[in-house]
């Protein structure tokens, strides 16, 4: 019973062809689909596609790489710079500071000198 | 014209790869009546299941670079054809409750099988769920058994045999009744 209801099932349930008219048509609109699609482009240009991209990939990662160089020297000659005028600074003070110093002593050993003079 | 075209299909769908249109139009015959039967015995109206069949091979032809031989395009055909089915009547469902059309011949109009049970059966698919009947007709149209009509739906194994073994059982209750009844009126 089981088994003839399913070879009539089978029998039934063939597949059926649809109309001659609709498979043209449906011929045509896959292949005005395709036409109208862009083409793929051919192995070798893609090889050279994906060359160029990694090319501009290694350009722009060397440009990163020499601006980043460029900026750690000169914030290094800055530095520099700086420590050098910093250690100028502090000489001329010192400078300044030695002769302030010596008017200092000669103004105060005048002024000693002259007060024996007047007898004070 | 429509007649399938069994010959070099892997060397059809190796050239259709390479956007050659005559082996995408050979592709296309030789397919073309599985998913139009599986469109047209899901849907149950002529001019749904040729949108439906239409857009399963414009969808074919932009996915060849992912096939890889003629077992998994038939494969990816019926997925493709019945989800879609699928997820047309169950859209549907939402806002009509029509059933499959009665005067559309599902069974093609040449077919030498009982008028009694091809009725019979046209009704019984009507009243499946979208699920159970894909479920069907891939069991009886393209000879799948349970695994790979589960691989196919991307459901179990069990719910696969349990919606054929409801299946069977109904058809063959209502089988039963439709008999009782031609009998008795050949007795009246």
């Amino acid at each position: 019973m089981n088994n003839d209801l399913e070879s009539k099932l089978k029998h039934a349930l063939r597949p059926v062809a649809p109309s001659d008219a609709f498979t043209q048509r449906l011929l045509a609109r896959v292949a005005a689909s395709r036409d109208s699609r862009p083409q793929a482009r051919p192995t070798a240009s893609r090889i050279t596609r994906r060359a160029a991209w990694w090319t501009s990939a290694a350009l722009a990662a060397s440009v990163l790489a020499a601006v980043g160089i460029q900026h750690q020297l000169q914030t290094e000659r800055e530095r520099t710079l700086g420590l050098q005028a910093r250690r100028q600074v502090i000489e001329a003070l010192r400078v300044t500071s030695q002769k302030l110093d010596l008017a200092y002593q000669a103004v105060r050993t005048q002024s000693v000198g002259g007060d024996r003079d007047s007898g004070v | 014209m429509s007649e399938p075209r069994p010959i070099d299909i892997n060397m059809d769908l190796a050239a259709a790869r390479a956007g050659q249109p005559a082996a995408i139009g050979a592709l296309i015959l030789a397919h073309q009546r599985s998913v139009y039967s599986l469109a047209l015995r899901m849907l149950g109206a002529r001019d749904l299941a040729e949108d439906l069949t239409q857009e399963v091979f414009m969808q074919m032809s932009e996915s060849l670079h992912g096939i890889e031989s003629n077992e998994h395009l038939e494969f990816w055909l019926r997925k493709v054809a019945t989800n879609r089915a699928i997820d047309q009547l169950r859209r549907r469902s939402r806002f009509e409750m029509t059933p499959i059309d009665d005067h559309e011949p599902m069974f093609g109009p040449v077919d030498h099988g009982d008028p009694l049970f091809q009725r019979h059966l046209e009704m019984h698919l009507a009243q499946l769920s979208p699920a159970a009947r894909a479920v069907l007709l891939l069991r009886y149209q393209e000879d799948l058994d349970p695994t790979e009509i589960a691989r196919t739906l991307e459901i179990p194994v069990n719910t696969v045999k349990s919606h054929l073994t409801r299946s069977l059982d109904a058809m063959r209750h209502g089988l039963a009744g439709a008999g009782r009844e031609k009998r008795e009126d050949k007795h009246r």
